[in-house]
C-alpha cells in the first residue's frame, strides 16, 4: 500500500499490504474500469478503503 | 438564547487563536464531564442508552443546559453494538454499564517478526481474529460479523452526529474536528502486545519493539490524518506507557517515533493534543522538543514548573484536579480553578479542561453542582 | 549450590538470562528440598531490592511487572524440588478487583510482589462482587483482604463489599486493604477498610506488619 506517507517519515514503504489498495493498484487489477468516468469512481472507491482502514484501526486504539 | 451561529463563530475564533498561538479574547472552556455522566445525570440506565441511542437527545440537551462549555461536550467511541457483534475482548461493558479496556494479548511475541513485515497484513491475519471472537471462524461468518459491525457503528456515528448537529445549532458550539491516533509504543501495548507483555519485550527483545514502533508509524500517521488538514480541529494523542518505564527506554524505545508521529501531522498543518496521562514531569525537556503550539493537556504535574519550562512554546491544559469536585466544597473548587488560572493563563496558550474524564454521576454528590460553578467561574473569569 | 547471593542480585538486576541459567543448573543437580528453599528465600530477598529500586525511582512499574513475571517463572522451576518440604508461608491474602472495574495491573502488581514475599495469594480476577469476595474468605479463611480498582465506582463497590463481609459476620476475622487511584484516606473511612495504598511495594509491607 503505497500512501506516500512513508516518503514524509523517509523510511522503507512498510505499509505494502495484501487488504490496502491505492486507487492506482486497484485500477491495475481491474481494467474493467478503464474508459469509465475515473473522476466519479475513484474517490468513492478509496472513500471505502480509507472507511475500512479508519474502522480496523480504531477497533485497536 | 442569543444568537447561535455568531457563538459558533465566536468560538472558532477563540480556538483559532488559541491554535496558531495567538491570545484569545478569553480563556476556552470545555466540560470535562462525558456521555456516561449525561446519562446518569439525567436519571437514565447507562447500559440501555449506549444501546438505543435514541434516549439521548433529551440527555444532551439538558447537559448542554446545565454546563457551561465552548466545545461539544460528550460524544463515545465505545459505543457497544459494534463491540458486541465482533465478539470483542479488549472493549467490554462491565457490570456497572461503562466500557473499559481489560489486559488483553493480540499479539504474541514471537509473532513480532511478522508485524514488522506488514502491520496491517498482521493486524488483519492474526491480532484481529485473535482479540474479536466473531473475526475468527468460517469465511461467511466473519465477513458477516465485519459488515454487521462495520454497518452498526456507522449507524451509530452518524445519530450521534445528528445530536452533535443540533445541539451545536442550538448551543452555539465551536466546529470541531477530531482524529484519534496513538504514539506508536502505545499501540504497540495497548491491545497487541500488553501492559505486562511490553514490560517483558522492553527487556527481552528492545530491538524488535524498535522495530514494531517504525513499522507501524506511517499506519498511525494516517490514522491521525483529519479530512482536510487547514480545517479546525486536531488530532488527538493519548500517552499511555511513557511513566512505566525507566528513562533509558523511553529515550530509546518511546520518545523517537512519538516524536517523529508529531512532527508529521504539525508538518502537514494539523493542530495536535496530547493527552499527557500520568506523570510526565521527568520528560518535561522532551516535551518542549515538540513543534510549537502543541497542545498538551496535562493529568498530573506541577502547572508553575510546566507552565515555566513549556508555555511559552507550547498550548497548557490539564491539571484541574476532578476529584476535588467529588470532594471539596463550591468555594474549594472554584478557588482551585482561578488558582489555576492564575498560574497558566498569563501570557496566553491556556485552554481550560480537566485533569481527566468524569464519568461517574452519584445523585447526592457534590459533582454535579461543583462542576457547573467551576464552569461558570472560568467562563466569568478566565481572562489571560 | 548457586552462589545465593549472586542469584539475590540477579534477581536485584532483572537479569533474565542469569537467574534461569543459574537456577534450571541448581535443579539438575537434584538438590535437598532444603537447599531449594534457601534458593526462595534469595529470590525473595532479590524482590525486596527490586522494591527498593523502585521506590528510589531506578525501577518503574514496567520493572516491577516483568519483575514479578520472572519470580514466577522461577518458583515454578523450583517447585518441583520444593516439594515434600513444608513451605513457609506468612498468610494468605484474597485479592480482586471490585465489582464494575476491569483494571487489574496494579493488583497484579501487588500480587506477584506478596507472594514473592511468602503470602499465599487467591486472586479472585477483576469484576468481582461482594458475594464472590465472601465466598472465598468463607472457603479460605485468610488474614487479609485486598480490595483494587481503578475508576470512583469502585469507591461503592469497595464499601458494598465490606458491608456484605459484615453481614456475613466476617469482617473481624480479616485486615482490609483498599489500592487503586481514587483510593484515600477519607475513602479508606468511608469504606470501613484497616488501610489503604496506592504503591505495590508499600501495601506490602503494611501486610507484612499485619502477619507478624
Amino acid at each position: 500500500m503505497k500512501t506516500g506517507l512513508t516518503k514524509l517519515v523517509g523510511g522503507e514503504d512498510k505499509m505494502d499490504s495484501k487488504y490496502y489498495a491505492t486507487w492506482e493498484e486497484y485500477l491495475a487489477e481491474h481494467p474493467e474500469l478503464e474508459g469509465k468516468p475515473e473522476h466519479a469512481i475513484s474517490p468513492k472507491i478509496q472513500k471505502y478503503e480509507d472507511a475500512m482502514f479508519v474502522f480496523i484501526m480504531d477497533l485497536l486504539l | 438564547m442569543t444568537d447561535a451561529v455568531a457563538m459558533t463563530n465566536e468560538r472558532n475564533q477563540i480556538f483559532r487563536d488559541l491554535f496558531s498561538g495567538k491570545t484569545p479574547k478569553r480563556v476556552p472552556i470545555s466540560n470535562p464531564a462525558t456521555q456516561d455522566f449525561a446519562i446518569q445525570y439525567a436519571g437514565l440506565d447507562l447500559a440501555e442508552c449506549q444501546w438505543d441511542l435514541t434516549r439521548l437527545e433529551p440527555v444532551y440537551d439538558k447537559f448542554c443546559q446545565d454546563f457551561f462549555t465552548d466545545t461539544y461536550p460528550g460524544g463515545s467511541i465505545r459505543i457497544p453494538s459494534h463491540y458486541q457483534i465482533l465478539g470483542s475482548t479488549p472493549i467490554v461493558m462491565s457490570s456497572s454499564g461503562f466500557m473499559q479496556h481489560p489486559e488483553v494479548v493480540g499479539l504474541l511475541a514471537e509473532e513480532y517478526d511478522e508485524f514488522i513485515a506488514s502491520p496491517y497484513d498482521c493486524i488483519v491475519e492474526k491480532i484481529l481474529p485473535r482479540l474479536f471472537t466473531e473475526l475468527n471462524g468460517a469465511p461467511g461468518k466473519v465477513a458477516m460479523a465485519l459488515a454487521k459491525a462495520m454497518r452498526a457503528q456507522s449507524d451509530d456515528l452518524a445519530y450521534l452526529g445528528t445530536i452533535r448537529a443540533k445541539m451545536n445549532a442550538k448551543y452555539g458550539y465551536a466546529a470541531m474536528i477530531g482524529a484519534l491516533t496513538e504514539a506508536p509504543f502505545d499501540f504497540v501495548a495497548d491491545f497487541l502486545r500488553s501492559f505486562k507483555g511490553i514490560s517483558g519485550d522492553v527487556r527481552r527483545y528492545p530491538d524488535k519493539v524498535a522495530a514494531a514502533c517504525e513499522a507501524v508509524l506511517p499506519l498511525l500517521i494516517k490514522k491521525g490524518t483529519l479530512p482536510s488538514p487547514g480545517m479546525l480541529g486536531y488530532t488527538f494523542i493519548p500517552l499511555h506507557m511513557a511513566p512505566y518505564l525507566r528513562d533509558k527506554d523511553f529515550a530509546t524505545l518511546y520518545w523517537p517515533t512519538f516524536k517523529k508521529l508529531v512532527e508529521t501531522m504539525a508538518g502537514m498543518g494539523q493542530n495536535v493534543q496530547l493527552f499527557v496521562e500520568q506523570d510526565w514531569m521527568r520528560y518535561l525537556d522532551y516535551l518542549y522538543e515538540l513543534p510549537e503550539n502543541t497542545i498538551m493537556r496535562f493529568e498530573y504535574g506541577d502547572a508553575k514548573l510546566v507552565k515555566e519550562k513549556l508555555g511559552k512554546k507550547h498550548i497548557i491544559s490539564g491539571f484541574y484536579p476532578i476529584t476535588l469536585l467529588q470532594t471539596g466544597t463550591k468555594q474549594q473548587c472554584v478557588d482551585k480553578a482561578k488558582e489555576l488560572i492564575d498560574v497558566l493563563a498569563p501570557g496566553g496558550k491556556y485552554w481550560f479542561q480537566a485533569d481527566k474524564s468524569v464519568i461517574n454521576f452519584e445523585a447526592k454528590g457534590p459533582v454535579a453542582e461543583n462542576m457547573s460553578a467551576v464552569l461558570e467561574y472560568v467562563h466569568e473569569n478566565g481572562t489571560y | 549450590m548457586i552462589d545465593l547471593q549472586v542469584l539475590t542480585q540477579a534477581v536485584g538486576d532483572l537479569d533474565e538470562k542469569a537467574i534461569l541459567t543459574m537456577i534450571n543448573d541448581f535443579v539438575a543437580t537434584n538438590p535437598s528440598g532444603e537447599d531449594a528453599q534457601k534458593v526462595v528465600l534469595a529470590c525473595q530477598q532479590g524482590m525486596a531490592i527490586v522494591g527498593e529500586l523502585f521506590e528510589k525511582n531506578e525501577y518503574y512499574v514496567g520493572d516491577l511487572i516483568f519483575a514479578g513475571e520472572l519470580l514466577s517463572t522461577t518458583i515454578d522451576l523450583i517447585k518441583p524440588v520444593l516439594s515434600g518440604v513444608a513451605t513457609q508461608k506468612v498468610g494468605s491474602i484474597v485479592i480482586g478487583t471490585v465489582e464494575g472495574d476491569l483494571h487489574d495491573i496494579g493488583k497484579n502488581i501487588f500480587g506477584s510482589m506478596a507472594e514473592a514475599a511468602g503470602f499465599d495469594v487467591y486472586d479472585l480476577g477483576i469484576d468481582v462482587s461482594p458475594s464472590a469476595f465472601v465466598e472465598k474468605v468463607k472457603e479460605i479463611k485468610p488474614q487479609i483482604i485486598g480490595m483494587s480498582g481503578v475508576l470512583t465506582l469502585a469507591i461503592d463497590s469497595m464499601k458494598n463489599t465490606v458491608k456484605a463481609l459484615n453481614e456475613a459476620g466476617l469482617r473481624d476475622s480479616v485486615k482490609i486493604i483498599i489500592g487503586g487511584n481514587p483510593v484515600n484516606e477519607d475513602a479508606c473511612k468511608q469504606i470501613g477498610a484497616d488501610a489503604f495504598t496506592t504503591n505495590a511495594a508499600e501495601g506490602l509491607k503494611t501486610c507484612q506488619g499485619w502477619v507478624k
